[in-house]
């Protein structure tokens, strides 16, 4: 029997580096634990658990594309790298919550293989001792017999039955077992063996044999040719040569399980399948108030995309690449921002611009305003690469909806940065949608050329004066099409009125989707009040000149908070009685209109009291 | 128009279902109930086919049972192609021929399981799972080395043969049989192949693979990154 804990922390292949072809799943076992292999179209390898976390269905019959795992049950969908899922159909205006992640496990290529393992510590086997200017990996053979009584009769088999076809040569190997997992076999002599008829020379390389325990009573054999040049032999004898391994490893497989046909079958391994993954089985602390700085980032790069408006990338920090947990940064659907912490002690929001699966870092564009209160000026000016910074976790409350007919975006100048990442995804799952983007000046249209190669129609409005962007946007939403839905982002102005033209023009409420830079209003603060917390049982105050969020942070009521300014909807809290004063933009006037919940970073009470959900 | 003699739950009939939709032929379809009625050993069945079989079309005066027997006619006589059933080539010919007997006993293996699983048949299942996958690592090998050489179909050429949709069937469906194919990673492969041929249709128990290229190996098509599409 093999030392099975000890066995959880070591590396062991999983595949062959091409059994993962293009938008495939591999399924594949490990100490009785199966797990679902798939390649991103980036190339990044994803060892998940292979079990749906919804209702517990195989990953691996659903449908990689390229850059998300769609499972094939309710189609709910998880990204590269990260395995969080990034969208649930049956709840298409809704971000996943971020928990909804699978159990992922680390996946290294080397040496011709797959690598993973459940909490490996240790390195990757190595094949010092061999050639390994040039490895080809064998076809992978199950043997249906535990892992520790394979090495022996394997031995016995190449050493005494590698003869050639024409049967006039035999080839010596000397057996080295390094570990239970790993067989090396050095060749002496030479296989005189033919392909296609005629007679040719085959090399006889080394072989490292490396022992997958897919389960107590079944082995794969993943063996490895060392030193093996592929161009120099010609294809024709490395396939005679795979060919002739192929057919010793099944003889030896025949071989092997007949002997032990009478043998008792092995307890099975039962892998323990955690409901929650580890770094999200525990509750988030009681008072998690304010504007959350959860996360650490390193600037990666910074690119001008125009005169005025720059990209910056940020990177997980202590990305280790043999690491058994490498640290992922927390996964973000289309429309997601960040709170970015800034050295001078401003914190600002930016829309994430990555498009689906581009999961390994966080990217924004920024526009340097001439009436910037700050944040561009610092992100522009003083940040260079390899700074550090503080930014929440992504957090999403201009959700982009899959179930659309036809989806239109419009852009005011920089607000293109959220429909830019709606615009990827929609491009990359071919769902039909148009984009427009009003712009000041031609040098404005960033990302022209990425934009104009996707499959959608783009429009660029150059320097329309007010009147005419009136006329442009009152002639798209000309005709309120059911299943239809818009997603502006811009200036409050250009918002304003979309909105107003879309609701006198009998669109719905709830297809027109909007996200403020800022409030563009000024907030009344003059009011007094009182609220009181339902589920607290505290009874507050709130004197003029104080917003409902701050008299809540004094009394440590948790509240979590980004803009605060009423534009993003982070700090919306349900109301359960009373007339709440809005005062934000980011309700629609429906949700208003409702008036059971409000923003408390700027709504007030119409009503002398009003009674919250806290 | 031809009239198909269907079950929808047959891995036979959806051999049949296949090619017609993969050439684009209309055809009217005629339920029989397989299980629990057993229509197809009723008096009215046994007058079209006496063997008692699914499927059978009709089209005119002509009656054609067995499977692979009416993917040779659809073959020969819609497909313009000339591709799915090679007359032309001996060699493809043959190997057509041969997979398609290899196909046959995937049907008493694989299929038998399943029957025995899904309809409550009195068949030995054991027997039926150890022979399937003895068939399949056989499949599973040949399949490996047709990647090697850049060969994506059953038997070696750049199309599709009806080779290919008659080992499909009880392969796809071999899970309720209780045969699973995680040993089998060429066949796994293979069938996203085939489900990503124009045409294809699913039947209950056979799940689509979404778009994709039909690879062999690793491609180098990788996505730009975020920076380089910004730059």
């Amino acid at each position: 029997m093999i030392d099975l804990e000890a066995a959880r922390y070591r590396w062991h292949p999983v595949a062959s580096s091409t059994d993962l072809v293009p938008r495939h799943v591999f399924q594949a076992q490990l100490l009785g634990r199966e797990m679902a292999l798939w390649r991103a179209d980036d190339g990044n390898v994803n060892a998940w658990e292979n079990r749906c976390l919804h209702r517990g269905v195989r990953l691996s019959i659903g449908i990689n594309d390229g850059r998300e795992l769609v499972c094939q049950y309710h189609g709910w969908r998880y990204a590269n790298r990260t395995a969080g899922c990034t969208y649930i159909p049956a709840h298409p205006a809704d971000a996943p919550a971020r928990t909804i992640c699978n159990n992922t496990y680390p996946a290294v290529e080397k040496h011709g293989l797959i690598w993973s393992g459940e909490k490996p510590d240790g390195q990757i086997p190595s094949l010092d001792v061999l050639d390994t200017t040039s490895i080809t990996p064998l076809r992978g053979v199950t043997i249906n017999v535990p892992l520790e009584n394979i090495a022996l009769p394997l031995i016995d088999h190449y050493s005494s039955g590698q003869r050639g076809a024409s049967g006039d040569s035999v080839v010596h190997y000397g057996a080295d077992t390094p570990d239970p997992f790993l067989l090396i076999l050095h060749a002496h002599g030479h296989l005189h063996t033919s392909a296609n008829a005629q007679a040719v020379d085959t090399p006889t390389p080394d072989i490292a044999f490396f022992f997958q325990p897919l389960d107590a009573a079944r082995t794969a054999v993943r063996g490895v040719l060392c030193g093996v040049d592929e161009h120099n032999i010609g294809s024709a004898a490395l396939i005679a040569l795979l060919k002739q391994h192929s057919f010793m490893l099944c003889r030896a497989r025949d071989i092997i399980e007949s002997g032990h046909r009478d043998k008792p079958v092995p307890t099975p391994w039962t892998p323990y399948i955690p409901k929650v993954s580890d770094r999200h089985a525990s509750m988030p602390p009681l008072t998690s108030a304010g504007q959350q700085a959860k996360l650490r980032v390193r600037l990666s790069a910074i690119e001008n995309l125009s005169p005025s408006v720059k990209t910056f990338r940020f990177q997980a920090l202590n990305t280790q690449i043999e690491s058994a947990a490498p640290s992922v940064l927390p996964v973000a659907q289309p429309g997601a921002h960040i709170d970015i912490h800034l050295p001078n002690g401003l914190v600002r929001q930016y829309s994430l611009i990555n498009g689906p699966g581009q999961t390994d870092h966080y990217a924004i564009a920024v526009k340097r305003l001439d009436d910037s209160t700050g944040g561009s000026h610092a992100l522009h000016d003083s940040l260079k690469v390899g700074d550090v910074l503080a930014t929440s976790v992504p957090r999403n409350n201009f959700t982009l909806r899959r179930d659309a007919e036809h989806t239109h975006l419009i852009a005011g100048g920089i607000g293109l940065t959220p429909l830019l990442s709606m615009a990827r995804a929609l491009d990359h799952s071919n769902l039909p949608f148009t984009l427009h983007h009003f712009i000041a000046t031609e040098t404005d249209a960033i990302n022209r050329a990425e934009l104009e190669n996707m499959s959608a129609a783009v429009h660029w409005h150059v320097g329309q004066d007010v009147q005419q962007t009136q006329d442009t946007l009152s002639a798209l939403l000309d005709a309120p099409t059911e299943h239809h839905h818009v997603y502006i982002c811009g200036p409050g102005a250009m918002l304003g009125f979309t909105r107003e033209t879309a609701a006198t023009r009998g669109w719905a409420d709830e297809s027109i989707h909007f996200e403020y830079f800022k409030n563009p209003d000024v907030v009344d603060d003059s009011s007094e009040f009182n609220v009181e917390l339902a589920r607290s049982g505290l009874s507050l105050q709130v004197p003029a000149g104080k917003s409902l969020l701050s008299v809540l942070r004094e009394h440590n009521v948790g509240v979590q908070s980004s803009c605060e300014q009423g534009a993003c909807g982070t700090c919306r809290v349900e109301v359960l009685e009373g007339e709440p004063d809005h005062q934000d933009v980011y309700l629609s006037d429906t949700e208003k209109a409702q008036g059971n919940c409000l923003m408390s970073c700027v709504s007030r009470a119409r009503s002398k009291r009003l009674v919250l959900d806290l | 128009m031809i009239i198909l003699y269907d079950y929808e739950l047959s891995g036979n009939c959806y051999k049949v279902r296949l090619l017609l939709s993969m050439l684009n032929v209309s055809y009217e379809k005629k339920a029989i109930e397989f299980y629990p009625a057993a229509e197809h050993k009723t008096d009215a069945f046994l007058s079209i086919n006496a063997l008692g079989q699914l499927p059978v079309i009709q089209t005119g005066d002509l009656t054609i049972n067995d499977s692979h027997a009416i993917l040779v006619y659809l073959a020969r006589q819609y497909d313009k192609s000339d591709t799915w059933f090679p007359i032309s080539d001996p060699v493809r010919l043959a190997q057509v021929t041969q997979w398609m007997c290899f196909a046959d006993s995937l049907t008493s293996s694989a299929s038998s399981a399943r029957l025995v699983n899904g309809f409550f048949y009195d068949l030995d299942g054991e027997a039926c799972r150890q022979e399937a996958h003895r068939l399949f690592r056989i499949f599973d090998e040949h399949l490996w080395f047709n990647e090697r050489e850049d060969h994506l179909w059953v038997v070696p050429g750049k199309t599709p043969t009806i080779a290919d949709l008659a080992c499909f069937a009880y392969v796809v469906l071999s899970e309720e049989g209780g045969i699973s194919r995680m040993d089998y990673p060429a066949i796994r492969r293979w069938t996203d192949r085939v489900k990503r041929l124009a045409g294809f249709v699913v039947m209950p128990g056979v799940f689509p693979a979404g778009p994709g290229p039909v690879h062999v190996l690793p491609a180098n098509d990788t996505f730009p990154s975020a920076g380089t599409a910004e730059a």
